[in-house]
């Protein structure tokens, strides 16, 4: 019994996330590296698997290697003596990195609303279809948020400035008003709606089907045992939630919401549709031209005008939102993998004095409630 | 033995309709006006082939327009213009090869020209004016219908020195009109466009001290409402209060367009096709180049100041090869051009695309220049 | 023995005796509906004053029923079952907003592309008819050649990511070893890629076929390459996420009676993660039939039928829409019109693609509830 239950934690091939390992003692012999009788057909699927992982890395890595050669030029030539790059676009920049620094900013800016407003919103719903719905209907639910994602992102863009722009001129004007003196409401407010926060808000829209769906098929394979043992023990459902199923779906939320960003990183039409953008570093969201621009609306909007090195350099700005996803995604990894169950970990009240005064200890208290993915009492359920 | 028959009667046939077809390019006129040549082409219905083509956006109508009419006439041609490619977008397809033709709102670069040289041969390629429109100064203010404006004041209100309606020089336009102090939101383009081209050019020529930004593709003045394409314009011009923006005049629908006035004229002359075909005969002079053949035109708009002819026209090129790796590519290319600029052509896009006809001799000269594609 | 509570054993204080939640008193049924009404009625009353807005009312009346009931609750009943029930709101409300833009969304492209959609827009193709003596030209309506174009460049991308992406989640998941490095290259470029701008991926493929073709390059291949490209992130990663939480339980037993891995693989851990895996197959698939910047750099762009995937452009769904609205014709109204139908017929395939891939989940998963 206890070597399964090692095997699961240490040896077995799920558990782990691919950039971390075990607790680096080896593997136990027969956990994890199963011996099974090797027929033709496990080698068929096996090279079969084999051969679409090496599919995948060759092809993406050429894509990533077909955007550095065609943005090289452009990135390493001189941009204030080049008359290619100094007009249309890209005119007005003493060098690539100042043209890309403020999309960067408007990239990370935009879809950081995006998921602030759209990600809780998203897991959320998934919650509420798969454990607070009434049971006949919670399928119905889940699919009619998956049509969410059936729209095509034209008609969020159309949408947006059909129904968004203008409904969300009185909380423009409110904002601006009364809360003017905060830097990101700050500004002129505009009059035609074509904000930033116009555009986060669509692309929340956008996002929330595909985080939300991954979370509630995620949310729906937490063992049953372990939430019946937590109601069994008197846990209220969210208590329940917390303890059995969060820390089950840790992983696969981050992998949700890293999903979701993904597309709020790379969205086009609705950004550049809704938003009326500017090349620069700005926190407003509430005005007419100080909104940021992001990268792939910027692309989307000027390769068509664009002249070979201009093309070039726009290419470029689609090699930094690489860089972008893989700093995120390497980021998100590492949060999982630093709170997965089964590893050791600093837990924060064995660190704490005993005679720490109480507003301390109800802070910790609660922090230790909530930031606590609850590991022990998981392992005690388990066992 | 039958299809050698069949054949040779063909190329004889073929190779007569072609000769005709070459030599009748100029017919005499035989309008009731004696003193202005018509341009006319007959296109060959035996032609078949695809011409794979794309570019500017604001040829898309008219493109439309001459491919039903010459596929009424000719069936068995394809033809697919890429309006999404932009007009930079045409050009570099082009000197990729992969397109026959491209429209475009600016004439080749030189090294643009260069590049064309690699794929069209040492003939090069050629740039051919085939479609005039305006630009429209478009404006919702409720109350106003009849907004005129002179060059000073449109190039005040876009670079944000004027901020409101009610603002002296608007008012002294426009002494009778009752306009109130709505602030100004003026919308523009934040896609890279040949309107924004065009009109910046107008801008700069017209108006030096005002407007001191350099011409160019892209929007230089922060603080607009800058929206995607030409119906962005328009849509959010109709949908605001207060607005004033500038779009293509084919593309505005109801919206409502400013009159100007350019520079020392005395009048506000609202759009027209006629118009539009005056100011090109005003301000079009042929531009410099190497390659012959190549009608490349400048616009000096402060030569606009009849009030016959509106200030702000908009030219656009239909960029060919000279040469043609393919005969047959280069005669159904030359045979769509042919079309595109005679007379007929013309008419048909001005009836379907909401364009200006060019002038009779511009045509010609086009005529000329498609001569020399073989 | 007094039962030391979480509190005692870090403030070190000797507690009193603890509260038994249990025997607490418990609100009645319907509190949390009247305490509803009240926040919407003080919230009215108060707006009625102020000036009236609709989503600032919702707004504050959902802010003043949260507090009103954490409160009621926290004082009748305990601190516990009143985060719990101020949970529940926030959920049921989480839940409510993300309906009110899906309504919105789904009433707007309804009732814009309702009146496009009739028989004659969904069988012939768009075309125009020239009138030699007026000199007019007819342009009619028609979404065939988009149709067709559709299925066609995205099933063919769909049977090209689809199988590539369910292999390598399992490759990830079952074969490899945790820090091996082809692993860890595979998750590495995945990540990366879940961010490519579209534009992108269009303008690979384009080149990659104009390097193998010659210039003239356009195909509806091509765009599904592009579509691919997009697509197989999303599949990979959440058929990984998908597999990984199947229980170890169910491959442990199947190993144990002898089972090999192959089978294993397909007959027990792939029907088991089946549910998840046609959700994640769906998001890839409604993700990319809508692109238009890709189709537009790797098929160009036509008016015209052409229903080879391989040779000459192709026009697709999302392509007619975009183009409706954002080059129209002199008829603006008609052109924005038949973009508004197009993308109603795309929501409606998705829909039936939505469907029939939960009928097949349905047939092919095991049945667990």
């Amino acid at each position: 019994m206890s070597t399964s239950i090692r095997s699961r934690e240490t040896g077995g091939p799920a558990t782990e996330p691919a950039t971390g390992g075990p607790t680096g003692a080896r593997p136990p012999r027969g956990a994890g590296t199963v011996r099974v009788k090797s027929r033709p057909a496990d080698r068929i699927f096996f090279g079969l698997s084999f051969g679409s992982a090496v599919a995948i890395m060759v092809i993406l890595a050429a894509v990533a290697l077909f955007l550095i050669i065609q943005a090289m030029p452009a990135i390493l030539a001189n941009w204030q003596s080049n008359p290619d790059l100094n007009e249309g676009p890209t005119s007005g920049f003493a060098n690539f990195w100042s043209y890309v620094g403020p999309l960067i900013w408007g990239t990370l800016w935009a879809s950081a609303i995006a998921l602030v407003i759209g990600a809780p919103i998203a897991i959320g719903i998934a919650l509420f279809i798969s454990h607070y719905a009434p049971r006949r209907i919670a399928g119905v639910l889940g699919y009619l948020v998956d049509l969410l994602a059936a729209v095509p992102s034209i008609v969020f863009g159309l949408w947006g400035i059909i129904v968004i722009r203008p409904l969300l001129l009185p909380l423009t004007d409110w904002l601006s008003d009364n809360l003017g003196w905060i830097p990101i409401f700050a500004g002129a407010p505009s009059s035609t709606g074509s904000t930033i926060l116009a555009g986060a808000v669509v692309l929340a829209v956008m996002i929330l089907p595909i985080i939300s769906s991954i979370s509630r098929e995620i949310f729906l394979q937490t063992p049953r045992l372990h939430e019946e043992a937590a109601l069994a023990l008197g846990a209220t459902k969210w208590e329940m939630i917390r303890m059995a199923v969060f820390p089950y779906a840790r992983s696969g939320i981050v992998s949700a919401t890293l999903l979701g960003l993904g597309r709020a990183l790379g969205e086009t039409m609705a950004i550049a549709l809704i938003i009326s953008p500017s090349i620069g570093f700005s926190v407003k969201i509430l005005t007419e031209g100080s909104n940021s621009q992001t990268i792939a609306a910027n692309i989307a909007l000027n390769f068509p005008i664009a002249t070979s090195l201009q093309r070039e350099a726009l290419l470029g700005t689609g090699l930094m939102l690489f860089v972008i996803s893989l700093a995120v995604n390497f980021v998100a990894r590492g949060i999982v993998a630093r709170s997965t169950p089964g590893r050791p970990k600093r837990t924060k009240r064995r660190a704490a004095p005993p005679d720490q005064g109480a507003p301390a200890g109800g802070a910790m208290i609660a922090g230790a409630a909530f930031a606590e993915p609850a590991a022990p009492e998981t392992k005690g359920l388990q066992a | 033995m039958k299809f050698t028959h069949v054949a040779a009667v063909s190329l004889a046939i073929g190779s007569a309709i072609a000769l005709t077809a070459c030599s009748s390019s100029t017919t005499p006129n035989t309008k009731p006006e004696p003193s202005t040549a018509s341009v006319s082409y007959e296109i060959d219905p035996t032609l078949t082939g695809t011409i794979t083509a794309g570019g500017s956006s604001a040829q898309a109508n008219a493109q439309a327009a001459w491919t039903a009419a010459f596929n009424a006439r000719a069936k068995g041609v394809t033809i697919n213009y890429d309006k999404s490619q932009g007009s930079g977008g045409g050009v570099t397809n082009f000197t990729a090869g992969s397109y026959d033709f491209a429209g475009s709102d600016s004439p080749l670069k030189p090294e643009q020209v260069t590049a064309a040289e690699a794929v069209c041969g040492t003939d090069g390629a050629i740039d051919l004016p085939v479609y005039l429109d305006g630009v429209a100064v478009i404006y919702n203010l409720p109350g106003v219908t009849d907004l005129k404006l002179s060059s000073e004041t449109i190039a005040k209100i876009f670079s944000l020195k004027i901020t409101t309606w009610d603002d002296a020089a608007i008012k002294a336009e426009n002494p009778d009109a009752t306009l109130p102090s709505t602030p100004i939101t003026t919308v523009t383009r934040s896609d890279g466009s040949g309107t924004t081209t065009n009109f910046t050019n107008f801008l700069s020529q017209t108006s030096p001290s005002i407007w001191t930004y350099t011409p160019g593709n892209t929007w230089p003045v922060a603080g607009s409402s800058a929206q995607q394409g030409g119906s962005g314009v328009v849509n959010t011009v109709k949908a605001g209060t207060g607005t004033i923006g500038y779009a293509d005049h084919s593309a505005i629908g109801d919206v409502t367009a400013a009159a100007i006035k350019a520079g020392s004229s005395k009048d506000y002359v609202e759009f027209s096709a006629k118009g539009a075909s005056n100011a090109f005969a005003l301000a079009a002079t042929a531009a410099p180049t190497t390659v012959e053949g190549d009608l490349s035109k400048k616009l000096d708009y402060t030569k606009i100041n009849d009030k016959s002819a509106y200030p702000i026209p908009l030219l656009s090129y239909l960029i060919v090869c000279k040469t043609f790796e393919s005969a047959d590519q280069a005669k159904l290319t030359k045979a769509y051009a042919s079309y595109i600029a005679s007379d007929e052509g013309q008419a048909v896009a001005n009836k379907n695309a909401g364009s200006a006809p060019l002038p009779t001799d511009a045509l010609q000269e086009i005529q000329k220049s498609l001569a020399l594609i073989k | 023995m007094t039962v030391l509570s979480r509190q005692s054993r870090l403030t070190g204080k000797e507690p009193g005796p603890i509260r038994n939640t249990l025997a607490t008193g418990a609100l009645p049924r319907f509190t949390e509906l009247y305490v509803l009404l009240g926040a919407l009625v003080i919230m009215g009353g108060a707006f009625l004053l102020m000036g009236f807005n609709l989503g600032g009312w919702l707004f504050l009346s959902a802010i003043l029923y949260l507090v009103g009931i954490g409160a009621l609750s926290a004082v009748v009943e305990n601190r516990r079952k009143a985060l719990d029930r101020i949970v529940r709101s926030l959920v049921v409300i989480a839940f409510l907003l993300a309906i009110a833009p899906l309504v919105s969304t789904l009433v707007t492209v309804t009732a814009k592309g309702i009146g496009e959609l009739n028989w004659g827009f969904i069988s012939q193709t768009g075309g125009a008819v020239f009138d030699p003596a007026t000199l007019k030209v007819t342009i009619t309506t028609g979404a065939l050649q988009a149709i067709v174009g559709t299925l066609e460049i995205t099933g063919m991308a769909a049977l090209m990511s689809i199988p590539i992406g369910i292999l390598t989640a399992i490759y990830l998941v079952e074969y490899a070893r945790p820090g091996q490095w082809m692993a860890r290259t595979v998750t590495f470029l995945v990540d990366v890629m879940t961010g490519i701008p579209s534009i992108v991926a269009g303008l690979f493929a384009f080149s990659l076929f104009a390097l193998l073709v010659g210039p003239k390059a356009f195909s509806g291949f091509s765009a599904s390459v592009a579509l691919s490209v997009l697509m197989i992130p999303i599949v990979v990663r959440s058929c990984e996420e998908m597999l990984r939480l199947v229980p170890h339980d169910l491959r442990e037993a199947s190993f144990a009676l002898g089972v090999s891995r192959f089978s294993t693989i397909v007959k027990i851990v792939l029907p088991t993660a089946l549910a998840g895996i046609i959700t994640g197959v769906m998001l890839a698939i409604a993700r990319v039939i809508g692109e238009t910047a890709p189709i537009f750099m790797a098929a160009s762009f036509t008016d015209n039928f052409n229903a080879n995937l391989f040779s000459g452009p192709m026009q697709t769904l999302p392509v007619l829409a975009y183009t409706g609205y954002k080059f129209p014709g002199q008829d603006i109204a008609a052109s924005n019109a038949s973009a508004w139908g197009a993308a109603l017929l795309l929501v409606l395939i998705v829909v039936v693609l939505n469907i029939i891939a939960r009928v097949i989940a349905r047939i092919f998963a095991p049945k667990t509830r």
